[in-house]
């Protein structure tokens, strides 16, 4: 989302096409220059990396097309509205954010429809899906300092609250992203009222005021948001000096871990510290590997038909029945569902169509019943 | 080797030059009744002795003798069915829930050259593989630029083409080991990443009809899929090597690598490689997508975080051995290749150190076959294997841009141990007496 009137561009453009096409146009200088030129003019590149220029008619070791690359007619104007209909991010600064306002009230109501499957209770995360609040922000952004260097020592506390720059992205990221299973859902003030459902689940203020239980959220208010962790990041990034800032970072490896040394200075003997040792793998590691590895050659086993359910229930059940992290009866569980029988296969199916403790109706699909039925029916039978 | 049979067999060739269909199937059918009476014979002989005759050469085998499947068969290849096991695979540790903002690693054991396959190209999306329609792909380039436009596929494809050898590289390879090695694998120690040839066209060359405004530093670049995955790119960038790519090792995209179109920034994050792409946005402000916040920041030990980390350092590891392919049927004095891949997301390998003794030696490993720019390389050392030997074997890579990789201490010394993303320390695999393969890292 840029800051200028599209439509003055827009008409602008028409009229200067012609001449761009002939004139070729990348003319402004410094910022806007052609990287040839810009690293060309000695700068160097912006990630630390080598450039390669086009010497001899070659980049690197690759031959360039040295023949006429511009002046090409294709493709055609977007119209405003198509514009409009795609150019849905929204800016720090809040470019691209709509009026609108949401309560936190109507916040935990919707989450706790739509998002606390994933995303646990309070936002505590589970299954593998992100938490979004642990505890109050501002105290939360002073862990970040935490090293997990032996394995007593607590880490640090990355989540919205504590951890993100810009609530922008929050919106954003609701609005394009969210919720997982049904993404680009929700109506603006649906996201107010969850972005300001987040604020109250981090315990923070806007304009030193606590994002309480009665908080109503609207653009206004958005716009004052200062996150705890604003200034936790580096390079800079914002403003007109922003690619200098980065360029300049990055050519200081010391800043990002990087070591540079002529090759004939490199070590070759002696090259450890004497305080290093051999750490293994503790505990097994990590080893649940899907499949496990195999190096063997032989034939593989015969897979059988596709079972009715079973692509429903991967692309909308397996969600929070793949395992039990999520608090529903993991598919395979054989105990678990077991349980379940005793009420009957109906009550298992009506529960799923209503809707049953933390589970939405429907698990929050719009599946129909006979569908429902085949994914309840292989669920259990997946289980046995 | 039994003597006896095998003079007879040479015996039965030389004296009948004529073979004719039915003699020769009786000559092999005596063959395999010589060659099974000395395999029974065989035990018992010593292990000088011991050779027998290889069944899998003296018999008949079944595919030789019947017709092999019609080319109608199988439109589009697909391997041997005995190759099944060279697959990505997946861990429930690096997903969310169900698989569909997940990452499968790529085989690298099982790798060859500088090229992985199409259907083994490490994925990684974060809503799952979008299924595009591709006559329905747009493209929509606008913002501070002199002249909006959208393209179809048909139309994009039109702009001359440029080919390049790149690899793609998830920043989190090797980002679970910060506090210590966990996967005895290199599958999912190092398979984050896959390289493939990539065909499309330069961003510049559309830019140079539409004309950046002065104050475009950064570009949007967004993804049409479920999570619609975005990142800003910084303009130097765009304008130096980025491409629009819609063509992998000579085919369309495969739909795990966003077909019809990706973003390809050549040696950066691959995240920034954004697939199923529909927009590419020009602005004077970054945007702050939602995976350039807790994701994709690298944390360092001072509590500030790296954003807008692009590159991906140079690395490098051994590949042969590996704990999936270990050499525990090495004899002593097999002269074996230790072979392994290079690559730097910030220029050329230019050269690969190798040590036997977890990073305190190192000896000039060999460079070989293509060398590229932001590109896997191939490198190699012979050795003399003896039988009881343990090793640590640990290499280390150089590029044009005159980085070296670290040792892990160096780079924990500054980044910490809480970083996540661009680990490029120093990797050891450690050989064991009995030839086994397993990970470890030399660290205070």
């Amino acid at each position: 989302m840029f800051k200028l009137d599209r439509k003055l561009i827009v008409s602008a453009s028409a009229v200067t096409i012609a001449a761009l096409f002939t004139a070729g146009c990348v003319k402004s200088e410094a910022t806007a220059g052609p990287a040839e030129a810009t690293y060309a003019n000695g700068k160097v590149t912006i990630d630390g990396g080598l450039y390669y220029p086009v010497v001899d008619g070659k980049t690197g070791p690759y031959l360039v097309n040295t023949q006429k690359q511009s002046g090409f007619t294709y493709g055609r104007t977007p119209t405003a509205n198509e514009i409009a209909a795609w150019d849905k991010d929204v800016m720090p600064d809040g470019t691209g954010l709509p009026e609108g306002s949401g309560s936190v009230e109507e916040g935990e109501e919707i989450y706790e429809a739509q998002c606390v499957m994933c995303h646990g209770d309070f936002g505590s995360g589970g299954g593998g899906y992100p938490a979004l609040a642990q505890g109050n922000a501002y105290e939360g952004q002073k862990t970040l300092t935490n090293q997990r260097t032996t394995p007593d020592k607590d880490g640090p506390i990355r989540v919205f609250g504590t951890y993100w720059p810009q609530a922008s992205t929050m919106w954003w990221y609701i609005q394009s992203g969210m919720p997982h299973p049904k993404t680009k859902s929700l109506s603006n003030d649906e996201t107010y009222a969850l972005t300001a459902y987040m604020l109250n689940l981090n315990q923070m203020e806007i304009d030193g005021e606590l994002v309480d239980d009665d908080y109503v959220l609207d653009r206004e208010k958005f716009l004052k948001i200062k996150m705890p962790n604003e200034k936790g990041f580096e390079p800079n990034i914002d403003g007109p000096t922003a690619l200098e800032d980065v360029r300049a970072y990055y050519s200081v490896p010391e800043n990002f871990g990087a070591q540079k040394v002529k090759p004939s200075e490199r070590c070759m003997t002696d090259c450890q510290k004497e305080t290093a040792k051999v750490a293994t793998i503790q505990n097994g590691g990590i080893s649940d590997f899907l499949p496990p590895i195999s190096v063997v050659r032989d034939l593989p086993v015969e897979e059988g038909e596709t079972v009715a359910g079973k692509d429903d229930y991967e692309s909308s059940c397996a969600v929070c029945h793949v395992d039990s992290s999520m608090g529903a009866p993991a598919v395979g569980d054989k105990a678990a569902w077991e349980k379940l029988k005793g009420k009957g296969v109906d009550a298992i199916l009506a529960n799923a169509i209503n809707g049953f403790g933390g589970m939405p109706p429907r698990g929050g699909t719009d599946l129909s019943d006979a569908k429902m039925k085949d994914a309840v029916d292989y669920m259990i039978n997946a289980s046995k | 080797m039994n003597e006896k049979t095998s003079q007879k067999d040479l015996e039965t060739l030389s004296n009948d030059k004529s073979l004719n269909e039915s003699n020769r199937r009786d000559f092999f059918k005596k063959t395999a009744a010589f060659s099974m009476t000395a395999l029974a014979g065989t035990s018992l002989l010593s292990a000088t002795d011991a050779l027998a005759d290889d069944p899998a050469i003296m018999h008949h085998v079944p595919w030789g003798q019947k017709l092999g499947d019609p080319v109608t068969k199988n439109r589009y290849g697909i391997p041997s069915a005995y190759e099944h096991n060279n697959i990505r695979r997946n861990t429930k540790l690096l997903a969310s829930g169900n698989f569909q903002a997940s990452i499968a690693v790529c085989p690298l054991h099982e790798s060859e050259g500088i090229i992985t396959p199409n259907g083994l190209f490490f994925s990684r999306s974060h809503g799952g593989t979008a299924h595009i329609d591709p006559n329905m792909f747009r493209l929509m380039i606008h913002g501070l630029v002199e002249k909006d436009i959208v393209l179809t596929l048909d139309q994009l494809k039109r702009y001359p083409r440029v080919t390049r050898t790149h690899f793609i590289e998830c920043p989190a390879n090797g980002g679970q080991e910060w506090r210590g090695p966990q996967f005895n694998s290199l599958q999912f120690a190092k398979g984050f990443m896959s390289s493939a040839e990539w065909t499309g066209v330069y961003i510049k060359t559309i830019l140079e009809d539409l004309g950046l405004k002065p104050d475009a530093r950064w570009m949007l670049a967004e993804g049409s899929d479920n999570s619609e995955m975005g990142r800003t790119i910084p303009i130097d960038k765009v304008l130096d090597d980025a491409m629009l790519v819609w063509g992998q090792n000579g085919e369309a995209l495969r739909p795990e690598q966003g077909y019809p179109v990706r973003l390809l920034v050549p040696g950066w994050e691959g995240n920034l490689c954004v697939k199923w792409l529909k927009r590419l946005e020009f602005a004077s402000e970054p945007f702050y997508c939602k995976e350039e916040t807790a994701k994709y920041t690298a944390l360092k030990k001072t509590g500030k975080a790296i954003q807008h980390f692009y590159a991906n350092e140079v690395n490098s590891t051994v590949v042969s051995p590996s704990p999936e392919k270990p050499w525990t049927d090495l004899k002593d004095g097999d002269l074996i290749e230790i072979e392994g891949l290079a690559w730097s997301g910030m220029g050329t390998i230019t050269g690969v150190d190798l040590s036997f003794d977890g990073g305190r030696n190192y000896v000039t490993a060999h460079l070989k076959g293509l060398v590229l720019p932001k590109s896997w390389t191939r490198w190699s050392y012979m050795h003399t294997y003896k039988k009881g030997e343990v090793l640590l074997l640990t290499s280390r890579a150089m590029d044009d841009a005159g980085y070296i990789q670290p040792t892990v201490d160096e780079e924990t010394e500054i980044l910490g141990v809480e970083g996540v993303y661009h680990r490029n320390g120093v990797e050891t695999w450690e050989v064991t007496a009995e030839g086994e393969v397993n990970h470890v890292q030399i660290r205070s």
